[in-house]
């Protein structure tokens, strides 16, 4: 049996606008599990990213509980949440958001520092992890906006694995890239899947979504469907069959 | 036009905050420099619209032991001379003496005058300012009602030689040249039959008030020199005593000289920070809306407009407020006036004064106008495509500041370093403004410890000497006074220290203080330079007046006195600020070279817990009336001194709340910068785990390098500087060399203090950073 991650009770989410209450997600029910790949997809405005921040403790539920492993975490306050991300959660954005006044290593090791007091351990841990996405030790000191678009997003995902989190959020990670360095970005983050790293997944590219194991889609705030598609292979076009299957049901 | 108001109006909407807090320093900048303008250029000519008023003199004389035939020797001298132009020769009874005041005592010469005379006289007339209901008693000058128990209706007792008088106070006085105690004599007027009484009852001696007008009030010491001069020559018996436009002009606005330059410095402060945080908050503008100003361009409009728009912004701001600050400071004037009046006794009306008003606008919206244009050129060079893309980078890829990878220095700490080093504005910012708080401080510590918690350093310094008892004698019972005081054991010792008035021949006049042994003498630290006359032909001179004069040590000087010369040799040079720097010291047998003491002054220092007035009444009655006068020097120097220290812990208490005011906006203003353009960073580490806690400390932190350093800087050179900075503020009343005790402690507590306070206050100041959530990033909020 499957260990769970985190699971959600009854997670809604809503916000006032014009003071209009706007329900983005209605009553979900949710467990994720430890080295899956679960990818969130559905169309804009479904409240994928909102369903990902509320996982990932960056934001609060309106109603519903969050648990992770065997804590509630959706009562948490503000910096408690943050305490919460720092060491069980790792995030890649789409906007990659790299400190700008920061070189690569000064980018990875403030987070890895922020969690363990050994230097020494994080910064062997920042090396290997920057070999393994291919990120030379000359690019490490130069600064975000001196390197292209796929060396920051792997940077950003070293920065995401430093402390080596239960879970990876990723939101949107190749929506800022071209489509060779967004290959090799869900590459790095497929083989770190493989090596057992939790990944969640955002995305509405079915090329990215292929690699998730598990493809969970939501429409106007609820779980409309959910599709297990196991492990990625290279070349596996059952799988992108499937996948476009799904997808079509769930009117896509 | 309108296109500047419209980009204008749309800036200020965007920073309202930030725009409050450049409006509160611009508002105590404008505030600071009209309060300095109103005293420096219209309070001290308050002295000569009353003296223009009351017909006052330009040289004043009290002349004792006067019969009618000097009566008429200075009326036909005074006629006869081509400078007068007008003159009188009022009777009146001099006597010296003392009376309670401010919790001490005041001890002066007084001159009692017929009040139904001395409000007619045409020179020197003297001006009733309040009155009561009460028909016999004595009209006090005005300076006196500032002490709660001395009003109209209440009795007043004088204290002269060994008696004591009563009256019960009518009224008080305005007198230019006679009406306080730092006049060399004070008029008190009595109704006709207490001067008859007074006249009559052999207390006081028959004297003459003389005062004269002259052409030009610029040549006042010059003639007072001269007429008494020939008055010592032809009665050497008299005693003159006197005083000139010159020397009283400036004796009675100590205070007003003070306070204005402590202002004018607070003033220019202030302003040169509200330039540096201006300057910085336009280049953050450019900044920070580098994308608007380029679409701005790619619209059409000329960098001329978008600059313009930025100076009408601006100066719209900094001329509302400054005229709103120069405005606020005629409600603020009275307070200030009222405690100028404490110590220069002459009423002040507060009143509009537009040349004082327009300066301070025109200097805070012209040097602002010039800083917002300076600062803003570069706009020029920002070509619109460019801005659009935010191609203008602040960030120097040459150096990476403290890298985490091998620095040893913890995370946080590291991290606020990095921002620190990143930030060169700001730093400049907080340097300037911690160096002047430093010199405040200093200041301060220095005035708290030589002035307000122990006044014997800024007395020492001001007054030279005091002792516990001060007893004026006829010469003739000399031995008998000395014989008294050997045999008392409370006496711990006597010394002769007197002072009489020389003539510097081609100089002026100077106030002599002469001593058998100046050995004796409590203050050693008087003569600042060389040494104290101790041979009957040295003198040691008033350093301000030597350096005036060009006389060195060694050099010769020509003194007369009673009518004869003698040339002295400078052995020293002093600081003692009783005829504001124009004094000298002489032995004895020095003075005897040229003059007669007519009476002796001898200083007492007397055993712990001796009974001061007992002691006087005690010495009074046994030498009845050999006693002229006995002071109680502990008690005068707490009446006078007590007007300085409420004046100096008003403008200490004034100047460090405006301090913490400067200091909380100016943190705001850096603070809020740093926010907004760090305001992506702070929601990225909030992501990435970092605690609100942790980036307001980290932000606070940042500050802080440049805190301790300018501080502990600024702390260090003040405290070198500080004593010559202050004898710079006091060379007014003779002090060139100021030896004040600097308290390290104090400074460095203090220091250590603000040190804090800032970081207390940026932390306060960070607490928005809780506003920076990782989803108002997500979201791109």
């Amino acid at each position: 049996m499957e260990k769970i991650l985190l699971k959600t009770d009854k997670l809604s989410k809503s916000f006032s606008s014009g003071g209009t209450l706007q329900h983005v997600l209605r009553n979900i029910d949710l467990e994720l599990y430890k080295g899956s790949f679960t990818v969130i997809m559905g169309a804009s405005g479904a409240g994928k990213s909102t369903l990902m921040y509320a996982l990932s403790g960056m934001d609060k539920p309106s109603l519903g509980t969050i648990t992770f492993g065997d804590k509630v975490i959706s009562g948490l306050a503000p910096d408690q949440l943050a305490i919460f991300r720092r060491k069980h959660c790792g995030f890649v954005f789409q906007q990659i958001y790299l400190l700008e006044s920061m070189s690569i290593m000064d980018n990875v090791l403030s987070a890895g520092f922020l969690v363990n007091k050994n230097k020494k351990t994080v910064i062997k841990r920042a090396k290997e992890l920057f070999q393994s996405v291919g990120i030379t030790e000359e690019t490490q000191k130069k600064f975000p906006a001196q390197i292209s678009g796929g060396e920051a997003q792997r940077a950003g995902i070293v920065r995401a694995l430093i402390n080596s989190p239960e879970i990876l959020f990723a939101d949107e990670p190749t929506g800022a890239l071209n489509s060779k360095t967004g290959l090799d970005v869900l590459d790095t983050l497929t083989k770190f899947n493989g090596h057992g790293q939790s990944v969640v997944m955002v995305t509405h590219d079915i090329r990215s979504a292929r690699r998730g194991d598990r493809i969970l889609y939501l429409k106007d705030g609820i779980i409309l469907g959910e599709c297990l598609l196991g492990k990625y292979k290279h070349g596996d076009e059952e799988r992108h069959r499937k996948l476009s299957v799904f997808l079509k049901e769930m009117g896509w | 036009m309108g296109k500047y108001f419209l980009i204008a109006h749309s800036n200020i909407r965007k920073a309202k905050w930030q725009t409050i807090a450049t409006v509160v320093l611009v508002f105590f900048a404008a505030l600071m420099l009209d309060l300095w303008l109103m005293l420096s250029m219209d309070y001290k000519r308050n002295f000569d619209r009353y003296h223009d008023k009351l017909n006052s003199g330009h040289v004043t004389l009290s002349v004792k032991n006067g019969s009618p035939e000097v009566k008429q020797f200075i009326s036909e001298t005074l006629e006869k001379d081509s400078r007068t132009t007008q003159f009188g020769v009022n009777e009146a009874v001099d006597a010296t003496g003392s009376f309670n005041y401010n919790g001490g005592n005041i001890s002066t010469e007084f001159i009692f005058l017929n009040k139904e005379e001395a409000i007619k006289n045409k020179v020197e007339r003297i001006e009733i300012v309040e009155e009561g209901n009460q028909k016999s008693g004595v009209y006090l000058p005005v300076i006196y009602s500032t002490d709660k128990d001395i009003k109209a209706g209440e009795t007043i007792s004088f204290e002269i030689g060994n008696r004591t008088i009563d009256y019960t106070i009518c009224g008080f006085t305005n007198s230019v040249m006679a009406g306080s105690h730092n006049c060399a004599f004070c008029a008190m007027l009595l109704t006709e039959d207490k001067y008859k009484e007074l006249e009559e009852s052999g207390y006081a001696e028959k004297s003459y008030f003389v005062p004269i007008r002259i052409k030009d009030k610029l040549g006042s010491e010059a003639f007072e020199a001269d007429i008494k001069d020939k008055l010592s020559k032809t009665y050497p018996q008299i005693y003159v005593a006197s005083n000139s436009y010159a020397l009283i002009s400036s004796s009675r606005y100590i205070s007003q000289m003070i306070c204005s330059e402590v202002i004018s410095a607070m003033a220019f402060f202030i302003t040169l920070i509200v330039l540096v945080v201006i300057s910085s908050n336009v280049t953050n503008y450019i900044q920070e809306n580098m994308k608007n100003i380029g679409v701005l361009k790619a619209e059409g409009y000329v960098s001329r407009q978008i600059v313009s728009s930025l100076m009408v912004q601006f100066f719209g701001i900094a001329f509302i407020t400054a005229v709103s600050g120069a405005g606020f400071s005629y409600i603020l004037f009275p307070a200030i006036n009222t405690m100028m009046v404490s110590q220069t006794g002459i009423p002040y009306k507060t009143r509009f004064l537009p040349l004082p008003f327009i300066l301070a606008v025109a200097i805070i919206s012209g040097t602002i106008l010039f800083v917002v244009w300076f600062s803003s050129r570069r706009i020029k060079k920002i070509e619109p495509v460019v801005a659009i893309r935010q191609g203008i980078q602040t960030h120097n890829f040459k150096r990476n500041p403290v890298p985490l990878e091998t620095t040893k220095a913890p995370l946080h700490l590291a991290l606020a370093l990095k921002t620190t080093f990143s930030g060169v504005k700001q730093n400049i910012i907080i340097c300037i403004t911690m160096l002047v708080l430093s010199l405040i401080i200093v200041f301060s510590g220095l005035m708290v410890t030589n002035m307000i918690t122990d006044m014997e350093p800024f007395i020492n310094m001001v007054v030279g000497e005091t002792a516990d008892s001060s007893i004026n004698i006829k010469t003739g019972s000399r031995e008998k006074f000395m014989q008294i005081m050997e045999d008392d054991s409370n006496v711990q010792k006597a010394y002769l220290y007197n002072s009489v008035n020389v003539q510097h021949k081609k100089g002026s006049v100077l106030a002599a203080t002469i001593s058998d042994d100046f050995s004796k003498v409590n203050n050693q630290d008087v003569c600042i330079e060389g040494r104290f006359p101790k041979y009957d032909n040295e003198i040691a001179l008033g350093i301000k007046y030597a350096r005036q004069k060009g006389l060195k040590t060694g050099d010769e000087i020509i003194l007369t006195a009673d009518g004869k010369e003698a040339v002295y040799i400078i052995s020293g040079f002093t600081q003692i600020s009783n005829n504001l720097g124009k004094d000298c010291l002489l032995s004895s047998d020095g003075y005897k070279r040229m003059g007669v003491l007519q009476e002796e002054n001898y200083y007492i220092n007397l055993e712990d817990g001796t009974d001061i007035d007992k002691f006087n009444k005690d010495i009074s009655r046994e030498l009845g009336d050999d006693v002229i006068n006995s002071v109680n020097i502990f008690a005068v120097v707490q009446g006078t001194g007590t007007v300085y220290v409420t004046l100096m812990k008003i403008i200490i208490a004034g100047i460090l709340v405006l301090s913490l005011i400067v200091i909380i906006f100016v943190m705001y203003l850096l603070v809020r910068t740093m926010l907004n353009s760090k305001q992506k960073d702070y929601g990225i580490m909030k992501a990435i785990g970092y605690t609100t806690r942790q980036l307001m400390l980290q932000t606070a932190a940042s500050f802080m390098p440049a805190v301790i350093i300018s501080t502990a800087a600024g702390i260090a050179v003040s405290s070198i500087f500080i004593n010559p900075v202050v004898a710079l503020f006091l060379n007014g009343i003779g002090i060139v060399k100021c030896t004040f005790k600097i308290s390290l402690v104090f400074n460095i507590t203090a220091g250590a203090g603000l040190v804090l306070f800032t970081f207390l206050a940026a932390c306060l100041l960070s607490f928005k950073i809780r506003k920076n959530t990782p989803r108002a990033l997500m979201a791109g909020e």
